[in-house]
């Protein structure tokens, strides 16, 4: 089985996995990165959303063997203790209910903040439609999206 | 298969064993436990743990499916304690430790029937600690004052924390009977408090039970049959065995009542992509039967043809309705129908299980661990003493996971080989093996005379029954009909008639979040708006007319306290906050729906408006909702639960729908069995009504109304559907 190597929240890993094997499965199954959620495989719902190189990715739909030396962040990784912006406004809206959806939600958003650093409401929801809350904290996330920005750019 | 489950009574079983547990378990347990010999702990309840360092853990019972129990369970507790919140440790209480029923979690039954119980064992647990702290001071415990896990001497002021007591506490007898607070001195209960793992989910910390991992443990997936009665033929694994990684293929037997499992060949690798690659080159052949060409249209042309005739099961009567509405002159005849719906939790069904010839062991998501713990022990011939059940947190429930078909799958594989195995069903999997919310039809007729006085009211509700399918064919209780097509409907009407009838179809059904609430409250609603619309009168004074007289009653055959009071001060509120009777702008509509949700103890209502762009097309501009639920735990919890009540039903009104042709479910993913999107929500506000009656539930009372007051809404604007996902009748949303 080939081997390969990966760098995720900055650290350097090796994986021996099937070339073909989703960077999802390869994270929570060999790495035990479990932070990173399984929703669909299909790239129709955001849960297994991971940031590669500052772009958020479906890691249902990215296979080991394109990762090349591209730096993955996953949720474990954006924070050292939960202090991320991101984390911060989240906690303080209050958004998750079963919270299975959030990392996928948080992710995604980390690389909708990298791509704009003002975002407008257009862009919000161009960026956040293919990341589903089946529990529908979707009030709750737009209100963090707000309070993100607000800070990020005081 | 012995255990039967039913909503209803298992409502009513849970509430009798809620009531009379606390006391009798009351034992101090000091330092007996092996992690407290070192440090001093007590124990007064199995529910909750104090120790010396000053740390208080709650073991909450109810399973946290993100309904917010482990929050408001620990709060309840920490209220009467006195507590600190912020000493408050939150545990998943383990499975075994608690009185059977104490685990369930469904119905929105959580906090309304633990309150008593939990109040009174955070109150005990601080007699005790004023008792030690009165010791002491040599003073009485009434000159003891508690206050963020301290004790104050009223006399001489000095404090001393509860850690410092916890060892004299524990020696001490416990109290018989202690005093609860009033409400009006509670602190923490009304106050919003942020989920107690909330700081885990968002750094990914919190372990679902797909995330558990267990020693040598194995992954498998399933090929099943895609007609439920369907018999497997043969199957050939030899293309597996080119898929590195993969172990070996086992069958998986078909089974009936309760849990309805489809015959497969599951697939055992040792990780899920390879399971998921071989099964891609597995060959099966499957006997389907011959109920194999059977649709969900077909299903609905039976139903339209059954509601014409008598209902088979009589519910309730009152007066005389058909010859109320044949001497009529005013009168309406009218069809509402729903679909099939699937739960779609984001975490797919999964589930690991270790099986021994005589024990096994079970890790998973369950909102029945009882009932899914004693069928399996049964399904394997093993001791129900010898199964061990570890629960998680799950990534949604919406009443999924009070269905185990998946949890028997696992034990199913495990019995056949000698590692635990981790079942995961792939969201294909997940979206056509549902336990679907049963499609469903009603024919509802009423009258009312020269006055405009209602005089008849007929119900006819035509589905596929859940009874049947958990309860089998002798299934007891198969009528449907909370939600007001019962004793609880909320309209004062002389004459009343309502009916259940059932119709089969090869399809596994079960509970989906406000099941007949949502699924009766539909016609409720509509058929009274469109009432009004005959009458020409304004649809919020013509259903405040029929609420606001009546006084409360217990519902005849539910036995329910009905308020018909406070479904009126919901709709007057939301109405209010929506700004009902202001001008409105052009081309805007409001419709409005209120009910009581009758097992929760909940009055619940929408009120929606929308701006019409083209016939039939149209925006959604507000939501509006207000609910009555007693005092309110956790008004943060309460927000988000009928927030999130209101988008799962959006997506029922509007899009969701399950589809079957061939016996075989249609849609396969989010791609086309669609949900609320981020980009598709309206602005949506919540408000409760702030009251001093005992908590009801909340995890439900989001849903009922939504959808009748987005039709009544269309209805005003000029085109009523009848039919949901409205999207059928060619209604368009922007
Ligand atoms: S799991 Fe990748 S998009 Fe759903
Ligand atoms: S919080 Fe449960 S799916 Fe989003």
């Amino acid at each position: 089985m080939p081997q390969y190597k990966l760098t995720v929240n900055n650290k350097e890993f090796t994986a021996n996995a099937d070339a073909e094997m989703p960077l999802l499965w390869v994270l929570r199954d060999l790495l035990d990165l479990t932070g990173t959620k399984y929703g669909c495989g299909v790239a129709s719902c955001g849960a297994c959303t991971v940031l590669v190189d500052d772009v958020p990715v479906r890691s249902c739909q990215l296979q080991v063997q394109n990762c090349g030396s591209a730096k993955i962040t996953t949720i474990e990784g954006l924070s050292e203790d939960g202090t991320h912006p991101i984390q911060q406004a989240w906690e303080k809206v209050s958004v998750p209910q079963c919270g299975y959806c959030q990392a996928g939600q948080i992710m995604n958003v980390a690389g909708l903040l990298k791509k704009y650093k003002q975002p407008t409401e257009e862009q919000i929801n161009e960026m956040m439609a293919g990341n589903l809350c089946r529990c529908g904290t979707y009030t709750r996330i737009r209100e963090a999206i707000h309070s993100v920005i607000e800070e990020v750019n005081k | 298969m012995k255990t039967r489950f039913d909503r209803r009574n298992f409502i009513k079983i849970s509430s009798a064993a809620g009531g009379s547990l606390i006391l009798g378990m009351l034992l101090p347990t000091a330092c007996k436990e092996p992690e407290a010999v070192a440090t001093c702990s007590f124990q007064p309840h199995p529910i909750l743990k104090i120790d010396n360092t000053g740390k208080i853990t709650v073991y909450v019972a109810r399973q946290e499916i993100g309904q917010g129990v482990n929050t408001s369970i620990p709060m309840i507790v920490a209220e009467e304690l006195d507590a600190d919140w912020k000493n408050i440790a939150v545990e998943i209480a383990a499975y075994g430790t608690m009185q059977p029923g104490d685990h369930d979690t469904g119905g929105s039954q959580s906090v309304l029937l633990d309150y008593e119980k939990l109040r009174k064992a955070g109150a005990t647990a601080k007699a005790m600690l004023v008792n030690a702290a009165a010791a002491k001071w040599k003073t009485t415990a009434t000159a003891c004052a508690t206050e963020a896990s301290m004790v104050t001497n009223s006399n001489s002021k000095e404090t001393i924390a509860y850690s410092e007591l916890v060892c004299d506490a524990a020696k001490l007898a416990v109290p018989k009977d202690v005093t609860l607070k009033s409400p009006k001195n509670y602190t923490l209960i009304g106050k919003a408090t942020k989920k107690s793992n909330i700081k885990d989910i968002l750094t990914g910390k919190a372990i679902y039970g797909i995330d558990v991992k267990v020693p040598g443990m194995v992954y498998a997936v399933i090929e099943r049959c895609p007609v439920l009665k369907g018999k497997l033929v043969k199957f050939d694994d030899s293309a597996c065995k080119q898929v590195g990684g993969f172990i070996q293929c086992v069958t998986v037997a078909s089974s009936a009542a309760p849990m309805h499992l489809h015959a497969g060949v599951a697939v055992i690798a040792n990780n899920i992509w390879s399971a998921l690659q071989a099964r891609k080159v597995l060959k099966v052949e499957w006997d389907e039967g011959t109920e194999n060409t059977d649709s969900t249209e077909a299903l609905f042309t039976r139903f339209a043809a059954k509601s014409t005739g008598k209902p088979t099961y009589e519910v309730f009567k009152k007066g005389n309705a058909p010859a109320a509405q044949k001497a009529a002159t005013n009168k309406i005849d009218v069809t509402y129908t729903a679909p099939f719906l699937a739960h779609g939790t984001m975490e797919p069904m999964n589930f690991i299980a270790a099986v021994t010839k005589d024990s096994c062991e079970l890790w998973g998501g369950l909102q029945l661990p009882d009932w899914a713990t004693n069928t399996i022990a049964e399904d394997l011939g093993i001791k129900k003493e010898k199964v061990k059940t570890n629960l998680t947190l799950m990534g949604g429930g919406f009443g999924r996971r009070l269905h185990f078909d998946y949890a028997l799958e696992a034990a199913r594989i495990a019995k056949q080989i000698d590692k635990p195995v981790k079942l995961i069903w792939d969201r294909t999997d997940d979206i056509r093996n549902d336990t679907y919310r049963p499609a469903n039809l009603h024919r509802m007729q009423a009258a009312w005379d020269a006055d405009g006085k209602l005089q008849a009211w007929q119900h006819h509700h035509v589905a596929t029954s859940i009874a049947i399918m958990t309860d089998g064919p002798e299934a007891k209780n198969v009528p449907e009909m909370l939600g007001g097509a019962s004793s609880d409907l909320w309209y004062d009407v002389p004459n009343v008639h309502t009916g259940y009838s059932h119709v089969d179809f090869n399809l596994q059904r079960g509970w989906v979040r406000a099941v007949e609430i949502c699924v009766n409250t539909l016609p409720v609603e509509c058929l009274i708006d469109e009432i009004a619309t005959a009458q020409q009168k304004e649809p919020l004074a013509f259903r405040l007319s029929l609420l606001e007289n009546r006084p409360a009653y217990e519902t005849e055959i539910t036995k329910f306290r009905q308020d018909p009071n406070r479904i009126a001060n919901v709709l007057k509120l939301a109405a209010e906050k929506i700004g009902w009777s202001e001008p409105r702008k052009p081309n805007h509509f409001m419709g409005i729906a209120g009910h009581h949700f009758t097992f929760a103890k909940a009055y619940g209502a929408h009120a929606i408006e929308i701006e019409l762009i083209a016939p039939k097309k149209f925006r959604i501009v507000r939501i509006v909702a207000a609910v009555d639920c007693g005092i309110v735990i956790n008004p943060d919890g309460l927000k988000n639960q009928m927030e999130g009540g209101t988008v799962f039903a959006l997506s029922q009104a509007l899009m969701s729908e399950i589809n079957v042709e061939n016996n075989r479910v249609v849609e396969d993913s989010f791609f086309n069995y669609k949900i609320m999107h981020f980009n598709e929500m309206p602005p949506l506000e919540i408000h409760y009504v702030e009251s001093q009656e005992d908590p009801g539930g909340i995890g439900e009372v989001g849903l009922p109304t939504v959808a009748p007051a987005l039709c009544n809404a269309l209805a005003a604007a000029g085109s009523r559907p009848r039919t949901l996902p409205i999207k059928k009748e060619g209604f368009e949303w922007v």
